[in-house]
């Protein structure tokens, strides 16, 4: 179509727009400041806030448990996930419909109760480690993502072409490798990178899931914010936001960025 | 030969490959969620006994309504801003379109805490809207703008009118252009196209929007916890409190019990709904 | 109601991309003309842009007298068929029908009266409740005939209606269409990449080719005298032989190609130029073993069967031509015979370098 949209459109959508973006500049902004309290704009530039979150021991700590958990989790997700989703689309006629319902459940409830069922129920049930009740929340809840965009990728693979490599002698198992896998990259790609941000980001399953020694990033950020009012976590913040940008980049790089929006 | 055959038709190679994914969603997801549901039906005192206990405190049944209100008052935000946006966005020419999608696509991959933190800078006591407003002399006195209602409903427009922009982008992508054309070549305005054919046909879509938009602020935790504080606790914060710091188990399992079921029971109802008057459906 | 539509020296872009350029057409009153080429041709453009979804860079649009150029598309009073139906799914067959009758202000018992004659004349008054994705690819474009035709349009444009339905179904559909449009006596525009389709149901056609018109004419002096190698091609005359005279005697003129000689009449061809193209189709070309016939001699190479005749890939002096012999005696791979240009079947281009 040709017209435009109404200019009072325009005017709302780049209000919004403004609404999104502010307060992410603000919070870069506040990260630089040199003060001991929060303020934008920032008086005095100083990176002295992001060097602080490294002396904070428990800002180290929960990092590296966060990025161990989001790739760890991540990874089983995949492992069990890359196989229900080929198992959704292949054997689409076979399998019954509830079992794709199935896999959106970890999302479809709320993660908060997820979070405390998975805490009563298993961890303190079985006395379970936290460290593996974290790993297994979290599988969890990025499982969703992966069968989602792994199915979305395998809904365009033209399923002949597996059959065309078995009728030429392919064994099935090395078929998926040779054949199958090759085609849904991209898919697995954003599968990977969904999955991990989300874990890196989530909230409602870790609060119940932490214990002494471990927590991850977003909660130790909850913490600090409740006792400190510095800009500490203003910097823990756009260090996340330049690990998304990065992987944006990625993304752009290997996908091109419209491929988030699907 | 025939026994391959027979593993393919049967679909026990589909059950065998889900299986992994599935045995883990149902052992570590379904039965401990039916555990802690069943459990509070178990009450010594009696089989509603805790359902009675919560719906007799003012508190609970306050907290409970705040949170639905909340989440609506989110919902409707972000759907009418989130589908002007989103229209404005379908028809922007190439390029810009992926830059919005983009831009909306950022914040929604920077984390909750860091988002509702945002806000916790701008709308503090010392934050940047009082400086602000002192500065301009509007005010003399600093506003408590945390720890309010509309705190929350700020934070949480903030959370989700991305999420509606994208998922809105996509319905009206979906929309043909051919029957937007056809509309116009019929005689209709811009304006009557968009009554008439336009938003008819997004309705399904601003269904799901709502939707996820509704259970998404329903149960979400670190911007109330953020932005809303004590005064303004909600179902998720609650569950919280209880479970993790008054130890009220049975409580907590309560809490969680309504939840898990009004959120369900919204998501079937209005994606029964969304699909019966989906007219693309057939 | 019917109204001449005229477009002149309408250009169009796409970015910078040139899309259209200067084309001049003019569709009389009442007369359907098809616009006929290749994905590309610039012909589904040029109905957009009498429709109004493009503007054209220069050059004007004209409805009876009216200036179409500048109004959006909602003013423009045209009736449109498209390619995929666009019927709306969201309303009833009935309310798709009425819904350019509510946009004309008309009050419902009306509206509901014009619709419900207008299905009754596409046969599909029985429907009238159904939704519109409950119907069939033919039940849906009678829909959306009924829902072009009932706002009274004095001018209906069609964007490949057919093009979604089975062979069966696009012949029984476009008798109707034409008898329609004949017994409205709208001025209609109809674009298809179908020949048959498009000689079938035209008063005229016009053959473009990457943006440009390369003729505006009935469907049977297309078929039989085009007017240039472009539309030759497309129209079949697969065999293109350049020629140059060597000798006039009166009407009969002696050309030569790659030393062969061929005595053409003016009679026959009308005034013939030095250098020019003789172009045929394979039943043009008689593939004949007697000696002594005047004609091009050539080697016959792959032979195809074709139901009504047997094919022949020739080789000759004047480069790899086809023609088509009789089913009675098929010839094997590699006799040598003479190609026969059969005059009613021939035509004569301009060469292209002369043009």
């Amino acid at each position: 179509m040709s017209d435009r949209p109404h200019p009072f459109l325009i005017v709302v959508a780049g209000l919004v727009y403004l609404f999104l973006m502010l307060p992410l500049v603000i919070v870069v902004g506040a990260a630089l400041s040199d003060t001991t309290y929060l303020t934008f704009p920032p008086q005095g530039l100083s990176l002295r806030w992001f060097e602080n979150i490294f002396e904070i021991s428990a800002f180290r700590r929960t990092i590296v448990t966060s990025l161990q958990i989001a790739f760890l989790g991540t990874m089983i997700a995949l492992l069990i996930g890359i196989p229900a989703a080929y198992a959704l689309n292949r054997f689409r006629i076979e399998l019954p419909k509830w079992l794709g319902t199935l896999f959106v459940l970890p999302i479809l409830v709320p993660e908060i109760v997820f979070g405390f069922a998975l805490l009563k129920s298993f961890t303190v049930g079985t006395g379970a480690p936290i460290f593996l009740s974290l790993l297994i929340g979290h599988t969890l809840i990025v499982l969703p993502y992966v069968v989602r965009v792994i199915s979305a990728s395998l809904a365009s693979f033209d399923f002949s072409v597996e059959e065309a490599a078995i009728s030429l002698g392919s064994a099935p198992v090395k078929t998926f490798f040779t054949i199958v896998l090759p085609n849904i990259r991209a898919g697995v790609i954003a599968a990977f990178i969904l999955a991990f941000i989300t874990s890196l980001n989530d909230v409602s399953v870790s609060l119940f899931l932490t214990g002494p020694g471990i927590s991850t990033l977003p909660i130790q950020i909850l913490a600090h914010v409740e006792q400190f009012f510095d800009p500490t976590v203003a910097s823990v913040s756009v260090l996340l936001m330049f690990l998304t940008v990065a992987v944006m980049a990625v993304v752009e790089r290997t996908l091109g960025l419209t491929f988030l929006a699907k | 030969m025939t026994s391959r055959r027979f593993w393919r038709r049967s679909g026990a190679t589909g059950w065998a490959l889900s299986a992994p994914a599935t045995l883990a969603v149902i052992g570590f997801l379904l039965i401990p969620i039916g555990a802690v549901i069943a459990g509070t039906f178990m009450d010594p005192r009696g089989v509603f006994a805790p359902y009675i206990s919560y719906f007799n405190s003012g508190f609970r049944t306050t907290v409970l309504f705040r949170t639905l209100q909340i989440a609506a008052i989110t919902t409707i935000i972000s759907l009418i801003f989130g589908f002007m946006t989103a229209y404005v966005v379908s028809r922007a020419p190439g390029k810009l379109k992926s830059l919005l999608i983009v831009a909306a696509v950022f914040p929604l991959l920077t984390g909750v805490v860091v988002r509702a933190f945002a806000w916790l800078i701008i709308l503090g006591r010392n934050g940047i809207l009082n400086q602000t407003l002192l500065g301009l002399g509007i005010t003399s006195e600093p506003l408590e703008m945390l720890y309010t209602q509309g705190a929350v409903i700020i934070g949480m427009v903030y959370l989700f009118v991305p999420l509606m922009v994208l998922s809105l982008v996509g319905v009206l992508e979906n929309i043909p252009k051919d029957v937007l054309q056809a509309s116009s070549s019929l005689g209709a305005s811009p304006l009557a196209t968009f009554w008439q054919v336009l938003l008819p046909l997004a309705v399904p879509g601003l269904i799901v929007g709502a939707v996820l938009v509704f259970t998404g602020s329903f149960t979400a935790y670190a911007t109330p916890q953020l932005l809303g504080g004590e005064r303004q606790t909600v179902l998720a914060t609650l569950l919280h409190q209880r479970a993790m710091v008054s130890f009220d188990w049975v409580g907590a399992s309560t809490i969680a019990a309504i939840m898990t079921v009004i959120t369900i029971t919204i998501v079937l109802a209005m994606s029964h709904i969304a699909r019966r008057i989906n007219p693309m459906a057939t | 109601m019917t109204q001449p539509l005229d477009l002149q020296a309408v250009s169009a872009h796409y970015g910078t991309t040139k899309v259209l350029e200067d084309l001049s057409l003019s569709v009389q009153a009442g007369e359907l003309v098809s616009l006929l080429g290749a994905s590309g041709c610039g012909k589904t453009t040029t109905l957009r842009l009498i429709a109004g979804f493009l503007r054209p860079t220069t050059g004007s649009i004209q409805l009876g007298g009216r200036d179409l150029t500048r109004l959006p598309p909602h003013k423009r009073d045209i009736g449109l068929v498209f390619q995929n139906y666009a019927l709306f799914p969201h309303l009833s067959v009935l309310d798709n029908v009425a819904f350019g009758l509510k946009q004309r202000g008309l009050g419902s018992s009306e509206r509901r009266k014009r619709a419900m004659a207008m299905l009754e004349r596409v046969g599909l008054s029985a429907l009238a409740d159904r939704a519109p994705g409950a119907l069939s690819g033919g039940q849906k474009q009678r829909v959306a005939l009924a829902r072009a035709l009932v706002i009274e349009p004095p001018l209906l444009m069609f964007d490949e209606p057919l093009s979604n339905l089975d062979a069966k179904l696009r012949v029984d559909m476009r008798v109707e269409i034409r008898q329609l449009q004949r017994s409205n006596g709208t001025t209609s525009v109809y674009v298809t990449h179908d020949q048959e389709e498009a000689f079938s149901i035209s008063d005229r056609v016009a053959i473009m080719s990457a943006g440009r018109l390369m003729q505006f004419d009935k469907p049977e002096i297309l078929y039989r005298r085009p007017a240039n190698t472009f539309v030759a091609r497309f129209v079949g005359f697969e065999n293109i032989i350049p020629l140059k005279v060597i000798a006039r005697e009166g009407d009969v003129v002696t050309a030569e190609t790659a030393g062969v000689t061929l005595r053409l009449s003016q009679a026959v061809y009308g005034a013939i130029p030095d250098t020019f193209l003789l172009a045929t189709r394979p039943d043009g070309l008689v593939v004949s073993t007697d000696p002594a016939a005047e004609g091009l001699p050539a080697r016959l190479g792959l032979r195809t069967y074709l139901g009504r005749a047997y094919q022949y890939q020739c080789e000759t002096a004047a480069g790899p031509l086809i023609a088509n012999g009789s089913l009675t005696a098929p010839l094997e791979a590699g006799t040598g015979v003479k190609l026969v240009p059969m005059p009613e079947q021939c035509t004569i281009l301009a060469s292209e370098g002369a043009r």
